[in-house]
């Protein structure tokens, strides 16, 4: 008697996956419209700073919140409302490499970065007729992708810890809130002691938005930069370890 | 590969198929001396068991007796400390993805992603385990399960007994060789359960295994080829029903507990598990 096994390509699995992924971000396009419709806010109501800071500034800081609220808003709860559910449980059992089911949920959320990108350089064009070559472009489309990367990983790392869902929300909230002001504040130029300046650069929201501000304006590309982008890399190491050690697929 | 009464098309989407030769009286299922801790808990300790083709298997046990971890180890859920389980011929641990292409599962409580309707749920499973389901093909699986004016419902619109004929028939959509129940019929009304084991004697006449764990000790007497009693993580009792219920028939603690007249499977159960109710 003989019985044959098939398993199925890796690459129709994750067409499938990508198919519902894509799937679902379509049907809650509300909330994706929210969270590309903040930086655009910034990238109007900021127009005045333009003349005074350069265009550079007000799209990196719109660039940089959109990063935030996909990375720590919109992964972070996707995951942990569908690991409560049993959702991940559920694929788990089928016969499919279980890197799929996440690379499938970041290729989702990259497509989403290029797409927030995008839509700040339309806004910065229409707005504040911000233009750019090409090539500088290009740059930042990478460093959104470098950027972004800290914020996923960052999610990654919180829903690892919190099992949770109300609890991730509630969470990611506080530190998309915490990093706004961090942001805001200390670009606004209020705060005044030198070193806590000084240390808001090194946070993840300083490193992000001054590579993505040298990749917008390549002139005020320094060591400062390169060390950020080393640290942005960093950052996303450390939290992307800490993420997948403590990650469960379920929460029972 | 066969693909079931419905002739699902299988095109292009498997790596190269890999052929096992399996005598007849190869197990569809083999577990041998599993040991799953939690901890320091031992939730499974030295189970064995087999399943042959064409058989259901039930695993009954009070709540926290280890069932389910049982079966979670056997879908590669959770990872034993020792011992081994063999699906269609692979371990679970060396040919992971094999073992689960041959198996089919409903886990104890079912989601799909919610923004997904019933089609669209269908078709990425389907997808998962290899099959491309055509339109025809996936309006006759609708209408197989009585949910052919639910595709563009969201799982979650479901009534319970629509949710479990999802389930069953992602479960079962690539006619896997060993199908695994967690408590299927927990919720249901009788003309769903009734369906329902309708259902599974029809994977049973396919020659294929299922295993399931219940707390409805009628539906394992009168449904079960065979059935293993666990309790503290143990198997205590192997056989048909009718073998355990001939071998305790006179144990003083299954008159004890007997209500009904006739020794039943439940009093064999309850003598053997005791009387305590279990969190």
């Amino acid at each position: 008697m003989e019985m044959e096994i098939s398993i199925p390509k890796t690459s129709a699995v994750m067409a499938a996956l990508l198919r519902a992924d894509f799937t679902t971000i379509w049907r809650n396009r509300r909330s994706v419209i929210m969270v590309l419709l903040v930086p655009v806010i910034i990238v109007f109501s900021w127009r005045g700073l333009v003349p005074i800071t350069g265009g550079a500034f007000v799209l990196s800081n719109a660039i940089t919140l959109g990063l935030i609220a996909i990375g720590l808003m919109g992964y972070t709860n996707s995951i942990a409302r569908d690991r409560d559910k049993g959702v991940f449980q559920r694929l788990r059992v089928s016969p499919l490499p279980l890197w799929t089911i996440m690379a499938s949920r970041l290729i989702v959320q990259l497509t989403l970065i290029l797409m927030l990108t995008l839509v700040v350089f339309i806004s910065g064009y229409n707005f504040d007729q911000i233009s750019m070559p090409l090539s500088k472009y290009a740059l930042t489309f990478l460093s959104a992708i470098i950027g972004g990367a800290v914020y996923l990983s960052l999610g990654q790392a919180i829903v690892g810890r919190i099992q949770n869902p109300e609890t991730v929300n509630s969470t990611s909230r506080l530190i998309y809130l915490a990093f706004i002001i961090v942001g805001t504040i200390g670009e606004s130029g209020l705060i005044k002691n030198e070193s806590l300046k000084e240390g808001i650069k090194w946070t993840p929201y300083g490193t992000v938005n001054d590579i993505l501000q040298a990749s917008l304006d390549t002139s005020k590309w320094s060591n400062h930069t390169s060390v950020a982008l080393l640290l942005t890399i960093g950052y996303t190491a450390v939290f992307a370890t800490l993420g997948i050690k403590w990650f469960k697929w379920s929460t029972r | 590969m066969k693909t079931g009464e419905d002739e699902l098309n299988l095109r292009c989407l498997f790596e190269k198929p890999y052929i096992i030769k399996m005598d007849t009286q190869t197990n569809i299922l083999q577990v041998d001396s599993l040991n799953v801790f939690y901890g320091k808990l031992q939730a499974v300790n030295n189970v064995s068991f087999h399943v042959s083709r064409g058989e259901i298997f039930g695993l009954l046990g009070p709540n926290g007796a280890g069932k389910t971890s049982t079966l979670s180890a056997v879908e590669g859920l959770i990872r034993q400390q020792s011992g081994t389980v063999t699906v269609a011929g692979y371990d679970t641990l060396h040919k992971p993805l094999h073992a689960r292409a041959a198996m089919g599962v409903q886990l104890q409580s079912t989601s799909f992603q919610a923004e997904l309707n019933v089609a669209e749920i269908l078709k990425l499973y389907a997808s998962i385990y290899g099959l491309d389901l055509s339109t025809e093909q996936l309006q006759n699986l609708l209408k197989e399960i009585n949910l052919a004016d639910a595709a563009n419902k969201k799982f979650g619109q479901l009534s319970g007994g629509q949710q479990q004929r999802v389930a069953l028939a992602i479960t079962t959509i690539h006619d896997p060789k060993l199908v695994l129940l967690d408590e299927p019929t927990s919720g249901l009304d009788p003309q769903s359960r009734r369906q329902l084991w309708t259902r599974i004697e029809a994977i049973r006449e396919k020659g294929n295994g299922v295993v399931l764990t219940t707390h409805s000790m009628e539906e394992a007497e009168s449904v079960c080829d065979r059935i293993s009693i666990i309790d503290h993580g143990r198997v205590i009792a192997t056989g048909t029903p009718q073998e355990l219920i001939d071998k305790h028939r006179n144990d003083p603690e299954v008159i004890a507990v007997s209500r009904r007249g006739r020794i039943t499977l439940e009093d064999v159960f309850i003598a053997l598990t005791g009387t305590a109710v279990r969190a």
